[in-house]
């Protein structure tokens, strides 16, 4: 869905008088007429630092997931250093994308969750699939009160039987599962490579570990090559079903990157060489 | 104006008025069995089973408005445990939310305590679980447990048949559950269709009550509806009606002596002159 | 307590003549016949104990857990009315969680023992209420280490290097008195715990009793509170046992248990 309320179309003058502009800006302190009361209430219209595309994969016996640490502030790199894939309770694993603000909002809520979890000290109850079914909740209250927080989520990681869950969680509150996922640019470049692997869940079967982490790396490299708001260092978690565990590795780089293609682009407003 | 506590232990009593329910955990289901007192004989049965959830329900004895609100609080928090994690309402939390509801109070005036003690039976991510909720906010895990008019004398049939219990079969733990809630029976009384009911809960099987016609199977399983240990009592003279009897008086002692001045064992008139807990006179057998 | 029945104990919040408040020291008397509990404040954090009767033979074995969590990194033990302590946790659970959504970090273990304080006082107060009928001994560890408090009925906490309460809190403390604190590590502390309510419990032999033990240590948990693993709690209670035979003229026992602690 396009997020511009430009797009969506707008009541007729004719019925409704002239359309107020103001309506589509996020802040309603320079708008020209009137007082607070004629002005609808306004919320986030556009997220401010972002971080860009999560990408996951099943295979055979598990799940990889990929995250740079990387924090825009429109095309500036404000953060550098940004991890966005967080282990949650033993069985879960969360990548999050979008609002980085919002991102740590949706940090802190999971830290609760985590906390009131271990009033039950005997027993470990917070998993994947009950992770994932709170957080399209969450998601789907904050849109419906005009309030969304600004994120795509992908949750990987154990149901309570051990299977494995992964499920993608929107800013609208929507929720599906694939056996390949990716937000935002990541559904773009990545997710045509990840199918290329795993086209449906019969192909998770065929597809092992290192493959597995292989395909993702790859498209990490592609993400970083060809999405502008991307960077070369990422997390990459990885589950595996048979061990029932979660590793979250950090600062992994992006290998065998080749530039020097780059000298013969001309055409995008700097004069070449 | 007594105390808030002195009403708690009146609260108390107010369960033992009420008729007995019994309950039972193997490793693999919990069974409720309770018996139902009808106000008079062209009246219905009181409800003594209540589903919660499809993985839980409660039995009741006392206060049986008190145990509506209660169970229809638990309900709420099972269908906002459904909608918000997808999850099934943990049986641990479940009980511990209407024990700290019972605490309050018992701590602050301005309310009275419930008068009702439930057992809460349920399945959940942790296996089968019973426990017993009581309106001083005390919540606890049984292996078997009893509640209501006369209820020591299941509890003793329970203790001693407890190494049976976690092996046996849904129908085995049936069984033992009728059993010990024959052994509550005044003397003239019998179990039957219209005034046992049975609920069953456990892996593979939704929280189930059966009542009237579906008891009738369950019933069958007894050699006998009568309690045979009201004339076993008699015939035998072994140490063991002892323990039973000083049970019996001990545990509802203030419930009992003001209207059976130690009538043998436990067995006396089901508090027939004092008004029934639950609004109903004395069982009256079809 | 001459002015038993003078009207002055019915009420809360109304001091006898003497300057007494009944209520609260009737609280105090459901403290002092339940279950003894004790708390260990050792280098690498906290240990907690407690002595669970079994009342019933049909109660669930290893079930109905009694030691609580705050927060992950404060734990609590009580004796007295259970469903009471119940209530203080739950107030405790709420004091960490506001803490940290207003400063997003962890509480400290003083300021919400502080807090939980307050709150018991404020049960004394009031006709409308009644006191706590616990004595609460919370642990955990912070920036600044670890913490061992016990709140009373009244309101009133202290710090602690070693708390008891309950039924044998007398022999517990000699106990725990004999004891290198808060020099000793955890892990022995653990065994210590499980010798002192062994102990403890001679008085009460007829009844059975299970055993329940949980700490907070940078060493071993990561300042996470937590039972311990089910085989140190085994090897504990086997220590516990072995003490109680070996040693049943006091002295001696108790001898070899200082040098232990002492090396």
């Amino acid at each position: 869905m396009n997020h511009d309320p430009f797009h969506w179309g707008r009541p007729s003058a004719d019925t409704y008088g002239e359309y107020n502009y103001n309506i589509a800006h996020a802040s309603n302190a320079d708008r020209s007429t009137s007082t607070n009361s004629e002005f609808p209430r306004m919320h986030t219209q556009q997220p401010m630092i972002t971080g860009t595309s999560v990408i996951a994969i099943k295979y055979n016996d598990g799940i990889v997931m990929a995250a740079d640490h990387m924090g825009s502030f429109g095309s500036l790199m404000k953060l550098d250093d940004l991890q966005r894939i967080i282990p949650v309770g033993k069985s879960a694993a969360v990548g999050i994308s979008g609002d980085i603000s919002d991102f740590q909002y949706l940090e802190r809520l999971l830290d609760d969750l985590e906390i009131e979890d271990s009033y039950d000290m005997e027993s470990d109850n917070l998993k994947a699939d009950y992770l994932s079914e709170y957080l399209t909740r969450v998601m789907y209250n904050r849109r419906s009160k005009m309030n969304p927080l600004w994120n795509a989520i992908i949750v990987a990681g154990f149901d309570g039987k051990g299977e494995l869950v992964l499920k993608h969680v929107d800013l609208l509150g929507v929720s599906y599962s694939s056996p390949t996922l990716a937000t935002g640019f990541g559904n773009h470049l990545a997710i045509p490579l990840l199918r290329k692997k795993v086209d449906s869940e019969e192909d998770v079967k065929k597809l092992s570990k290192e493959d597995a982490i292989q395909t993702v790396k790859d498209c990490m490299k592609v993400l970083f090559y060809r999405d502008a708001r991307s960077w070369n260092k990422y997390s990459l978690c990885v589950i595996e079903k048979s061990t029932q565990s979660i590793e979250i590795e950090k600062d992994v780089a992006v290998e065998g990157m080749r530039w020097d293609f780059a000298q013969h682009i001309t055409g995008y407003g700097i004069p070449q060489l | 104006m007594p105390s808030i506590a002195l009403l708690t232990a009146y609260a108390i009593e107010a369960i033992k008025q009420g008729s007995a329910a019994v309950g039972l955990v193997s490793k693999t289901h919990v069974v409720l069995a309770a018996l139902k007192r009808n106000a008079e004989e062209l009246g219905s049965y009181q409800k003594k089973i209540i589903k919660v959830d499809d993985h839980m329900g409660v039995a009741l004895a006392g206060l049986a408005p008190d145990a509506r609100i209660l169970s229809n609080y638990l309900r709420q928090q099972a269908m906002s445990s459904k909608m918000v994690f997808n999850r099934p309402l943990s049986l641990s939390k479940a009980v511990h939310s209407i024990a700290d509801k019972a605490q309050e109070n018992t701590q602050s005036a301005g309310g009275r305590p419930y008068g009702v003690g439930l057992l809460v039976a349920g399945y959940d991510d942790s296996g089968a679980h019973l426990y017993e909720f009581l309106p001083s906010g005390s919540v606890l895990e049984y292996v078997g447990a009893a509640i209501g008019a006369r209820s020591q004398a299941a509890k003793t049939f329970m203790e001693r048949k407890l190494e049976d219990f976690p092996d046996a079969s849904k129908e085995q733990l049936i069984e033992y559950a009728l059993t010990a809630l024959r052994d509550t029976l005044a003397q003239d009384k019998e179990l039957n269709s219209a005034n046992t009911t049975v609920a069953v809960v456990g892996v593979d099987q939704d929280f189930t009550v059966y009542d009237d016609d579906d008891v009738e199977p369950w019933l069958n399983l007894l050699d006998s509806l009568a309690n045979t240990r009201n004339t076993a009592l008699k015939e035998e003279d072994d140490d063991e009606d002892d323990d039973d009897n000083d049970g019996d008086k001990a545990a509802s002692a203030e419930g009992q002596t003001a209207t059976a001045p130690a009538a043998g064992a436990g067995d006396s008139s089901d508090s027939g002159t004092q008004p029934s807990a639950e609004s109903e006179s004395m069982d009256v057998d079809p | 307590m001459t002015s038993i029945g003078t009207g002055y104990d019915l009420s809360n919040s109304v001091f006898s003549p003497d300057g007494r408040n009944f209520q609260v020291e009737y609280a105090s008397k459901a403290v002092e016949n339940a279950g003894t509990s004790i708390g260990i404040k050792c280098k690498d954090g906290i240990v907690l104990a407690t002595e669970k009767i079994v009342s019933s033979k049909l109660l669930a074995p290893g079930k109905n857990k009694k030691i609580q969590t705050i927060d992950r990194h404060v734990g609590v033990v009580y004796s007295g009315l259970i469903p009471d302590g119940r209530h203080f946790v739950n107030r405790g659970r709420d004091e960490a969680q506001s803490f940290k959504s207003l400063y997003k970090e962890p509480m400290g273990l003083e300021g919400l023992i502080s807090r939980l304080g307050y709150y018991v006082q404020a049960y004394t107060c009031y006709n409308s209420v009644r006191p706590f009928g616990i004595n609460a001994i919370v642990g955990g560890v912070d920036d600044s280490g670890a913490h061992l408090y016990m709140v009373e009925p009244s309101g009133v906490y202290w710090g602690y290097m070693g708390a008891a309460t309950g039924k044998g809190r007398q022999a517990a403390k000699a106990e725990l008195e004999k004891l290198d604190l808060p020099n000793i590590s955890c892990k022995d502390a653990v065994k210590e715990a499980a010798r002192i309510i062994h102990l403890v419990h001679e008085d009460n032999k007829d009844k059975d009793y299970e055993l329940e033990i949980s700490w907070v240590s940078t060493e071993e948990t990561g300042g996470v509170h937590k039972f311990v693993p089910a085989d140190l709690l085994e090897e504990a209670k086997k220590y516990a046992e072995e003490e109680a035979e070996g040693g049943s003229d006091s002295d001696s026992g108790s001898d070899s248990d200082s040098d232990e602690e002492m090396e």
